[in-house]
Formats: C-alpha cells, structure tokens, sequence
C-alpha cells in the first residue's frame, strides 16, 4: 500500500509536507537563530534582516519561535493519533469477540466519549491533572479513540461473519489467528484513513489548546500560542497572524490528504475525488 | 468404535424443534449420506457435529460422540482444538470460503503451521503436497495464487487441501459440489473417494441431490422437515425405498435426471 500511495499525485505531496514539518520537528529547535524564551528591546518590528518575521510584544525572534515550537506541536499531535489509535483499535476489535458484557461497556463508553465536547473536557482534565502537554494530548486521544473504535469494530464485524473466517474456525482457528490473519487486514485501511485524519484533528487541536494557553507553561513556544500572541497586536503587524496559521494548516491539510490518498487506493473508492489522470495512474 | 456418533440428536432455537432426532453411527472410512431439501435440517445437523451452530440454536436432546469424546458442553478452547485435527468440512461456494485478500498457500501453511506447529519452510512444503494431493496440476504455482485466479473447482479443490491439512479424521462435505458444474462434480467426487480410500478419511457427503449421495455412500439418511424418514444403506433406500417422499425423490430424479435423455435419445 505505500508503494501506491506515493504512486499519487496527491500522496507524494501529502508525503512531502509531512516530512517537511517532521525535519521541522526533529532540526527546527536547533536551526533557530535567536533564543526564543529571550526578549529584546525591538518590541513588535518589522521583518528585517536580523529578524526575518520579525519581533513579538517582548521583543523576541518570531522565527525562533516558530521554529522552536515546531517540535511540541508536532509531537502533541503524534501522541493524540497514537492514544486515539490504541484506545480505539484494540477494544474495538475485542468488542467482536469478548461477549456481549465487554461489548456493551463499551459500546456505552463510547457513545458517552462521543458525547462530550472535548475541548472543553480537555481543559478540565488539565485543570485536575495539572497542566503539560502529554496529560492534554492523552486526554484529547482518548475523547477522538471512539473514531477508532467504532471504524475497526465496524471492519471487524463484516469480517467476522465471513464464510472464509468460518472456514478458518472449521480447520481449527483460534479467535487470535482470526484476528491476526483475517481481521487484521480488513481493519488496516480503514484504521490508516482514520489515523492520518486525526493526526490533522489533532494537530489543530494542540494548536487551540496553546492558542488557549492549555498544555504548555507560557514562555514556553508553540504554534498555537504564536498565534494567539500575534493576534493581540493586529494594530502593529497585521500580516504576522498569517505565518502561524500557514503553518497549521499546511499540516493539517497534508494529513487530509494524505488521508484521502490511502483510502483511494485502499480500494474504498466510489467516493474518490481522483482526477481521472491519477485514477488511471492507480489502476496501472 | 464409531468415529463419530449421533444418537437421537435434537436441534432447537428457542424452544422451537428444528432438528427431530437424528441417529447415525460413522465408522473409520466409512461414508454417510445426507439428502433432502433445503431446510430440512441437513447443514444444521453437520453444524451441530462441527460446534458452529448460528447464534440461538443449541442441541436440545440426544449426544454427539466425536472419536469417543461426548461434545456436550465443550468449551471453546476444546473445540478449537478438535476442529482441523479431528473433524473438518467443506461447502458450497468455495469462493467465499477462501480469503480472498490472501493466497492459497498461505491459508493452507497456516493450518499446517499451527495445527501441526511445523515451522515455515516445512508448511509450506507441506502446503504444496497437499495442492497436490487434492490433484491440482502445479501445486507449486496454486501454492501462490490468490482465489480470484482460479476457477471454481480448483478453488473447491484448494478448500478441500485446506480442511484435510491438519488431518482430520472426519470431513463433511456439505454441498460441497453444488455449485461446480457436472463434470467438475464427478472430478470432486472422484477425488473426495480417492481420499477415503488412500487416507482412511470418513466422510459425511449432505447434498439435495442423490446421484452424489448414491455414487460415494454406504449409509443413507433422508431427511425432510427435520425428520429422518428414511435410513438405511444406499441399495435399500434407492432401490426399495419404504417412505413416500424417498420414493418422491426418487422418481423426481428419473423424471427430470440426465438418465431420461440417455433412454430416450
């Protein structure tokens, strides 16, 4: 499926940001000309040579910050995916098989994850937990695990009932060889278009949280919380809210794509939005 | 003693009577015959012995005895462990029955591997006998093929390589032929015989048609309704047939069997 995935026009370039923002991540904190955690005394300037973005209400690099920030965005968002990804995956596929009392506890919790904001739930649990990215990242992951949930116990069931995994449970299948030979397979595409779409969620999700101040002590950088320092002096530089949010949406817009890509080629078509060019590109 | 043993097997869903009592004894090699419509409890009957009865319907009266052992109140883990090694089947639609995302071989050396705990390189050469064993002519090149690159008898010759793998003692073929076409039929049928004899395999052969049933049995059950009306070996039940509906089936066949069109051309 990689192989495949590249083979699109849209893959490639989903590909190609993501390992773009993934370099950020790794060299952004090194790459940064400034200290980002230290002001100057050129509050809010311009771009100019010395400060290619320019300087915040402290007078510190914008570019540095950005740059430095890179690496929690980044992560946070990775982690959202990862937690959302096993808290879903694996009961979802256990709800099959366990019996109808784990099926039902937590067909519930689901639903009862579903219903809640969680942005809002998300504040409060740093409120209890205290405030640092990995606890409001878990805690975002663990509100978007019913997604997961629900799309590989969906794959699971249509596989389960199958005639061909009857006929491995005939020849003598346990439920773990059924899951890992027959089940597995069905539930993987599914689970990669879920997986790159809430790595976009939770990308724009670390950024509302440090946009809001949640996850992250203050002078410490993030894109989010650039952002929301950008925003207070729109009078001063108008332009400056534009880096940031490029920044976030070129992320979370490649993770869609990429997204998209997968579930094109994983055979989940009909509602592809191809071009006719890249749909023969597949077929071929 | 009897490989495996029906004695007044009753089958319910919901205190609702499906299956009425039914009775047969297979022995090592032997081959019993299942006829009757659809619906009349054959495919549940085989279910029951294999321990996959849909969701609902339970044994309500009689025993099974598998190889000796009552399969009354089994668990899960038993049964895993009886199914493939001592008891197996195939069916109708053997497309269905293969993965059609994974490759021939693959699904068979699975067995192999963890049925028989044989390491890869030895499933694999195992695999590929088997292939050949149920006569597909390059084993080698089935071994690598996915289901949707082969034709529907070599797909039922595949599932069967698959059901005998872990050598079971008893295979059920139920309808296993139905959906091949008449020639194809006969080679399954063939090869379903030649299996007995080479492996001591015991068949339970169920089909709605008895030129199957009357070219491979011993033992002949006639089923309607859920009810045995009619057991015996294959020359009493064809050839002198006591209940009504046997005799129905019977003549139905000569009326509209392939046996009319030789006489009369």
């Amino acid at each position: 499926m990689p192989r495949r995935v590249l083979g699109l026009l849209s893959g490639r370039i989903a590909v190609g940001v993501l390992i773009a923002v993934a370099l950020l991540a790794i060299l952004g904190p090194l790459l940064a000309p400034y200290d980002p955690l230290e002001g100057g005394s050129d509050l809010l300037a311009g771009p100019s040579g010395a400060h290619w973005l320019g300087t915040d209400y402290l007078g510190r690099d914008v570019l540095s910050r950005l740059l430095d920030g890179s690496r929690v965005s980044v992560l946070g968002s990775v982690q959202v995916a990862l937690v959302a990804l096993v808290a879903g995956v694996v009961p979802g596929i256990l709800s099959v098989y366990l019996g109808a009392v784990f099926e039902w506890v937590t067909l519930r919790l689901a639903d009862t994850l579903i219903a809640l904001p969680f942005l809002v739930f998300a504040v409060a649990v740093t409120a209890l937990l205290g405030n640092g990215i990995p606890q409001a990242m878990f805690t975002v992951g663990i509100m978007i695990s019913p997604l997961f949930y629900r799309v590989s116990r969906a794959a699971t069931l249509a596989v389960a009932r199958s005639p061909y995994v009857e006929a491995a449970i005939i020849a003598g299948a346990s439920v773990g060889w059924v899951v890992r030979r027959h089940v597995w397979v069905k539930v993987l595409p599914p689970i990669a278009v879920a997986l790159a779409n809430t790595a976009g969620v939770g990308f724009v999700v670390v950024s509302s949280l440090t946009f809001l101040g949640i996850g992250v002590q203050p002078p410490a950088p993030t894109w989010g919380g650039v952002l929301a320092a950008d925003l207070g002096y729109l009078t001063f530089r108008p332009w400056a809210p534009l880096v940031p949010t490029f920044l976030i949406m070129a992320t979370a817009w490649a993770c869609n794509l990429l997204a998209d890509a997968i579930r094109d080629v994983s055979g989940a078509a009909g509602r592809t939005l191809l071009l006719e060019k890249e749909r023969r590109r597949v077929a071929a | 003693m009897s490989l495996l043993e029906l004695s007044n097997v009753r089958i319910s869903l919901h205190g609702e009577e499906l299956v009425h009592g039914v009775s047969f004894a297979l022995e090592p090699g032997g081959v019993v015959g299942i006829v009757g419509e659809s619906g009349s409890g054959k495919t549940l009957t085989c279910r029951a012995a294999l321990g996959i009865l849909p969701e609902g319907i339970t044994v309500t009266g009689g025993s099974i005895e598998l190889d000796g052992r009552d399969l009354d109140g089994i668990g899960a883990k038993e049964w895993t462990a009886l199914r493939g090694t001592t008891i197996s089947a195939v069916f109708q639609d053997p497309a269905s029955y293969l993965n059609p995302s994974l490759t021939i071989g693959s699904q068979i050396a699975e067995v192999v591997r963890v049925k028989l705990g044989l390491k890869r390189r030895a499933a694999r050469e195992r695999a590929i006998e088997l292939l050949g064993a149920v006569r597909l002519r390059d084993p080698a090149e089935v071994y690598r093929q996915y289901p949707h690159e082969l034709s529907g008898g070599m797909l039922q010759r595949s599932l069967i390589a698959a059901a005998i793998a872990a050598g079971p003692k008893v295979l059920i073929a139920d309808e296993a032929t139905t959906a091949l076409d008449v020639t194809v039929q006969a080679e399954i049928l063939d090869l379903l015989r030649d299996l007995r004899r080479e492996t001591g395999l015991a068949l339970v052969v169920v089909s709605h048609d008895l030129a199957v049933v009357a070219q491979l049995c011993e033992e002949v059950l006639v089923m309607r309704a859920g009810e045995v009306v009619e057991q015996g070996t294959v020359e009493q039940v064809l050839h002198r047939p006591r209940h009504e509906y046997t005799r129905l089936l019977i003549e139905e066949h000569e009326a509209y069997g392939w046996e009319k069109y030789l006489v009369s051309s």
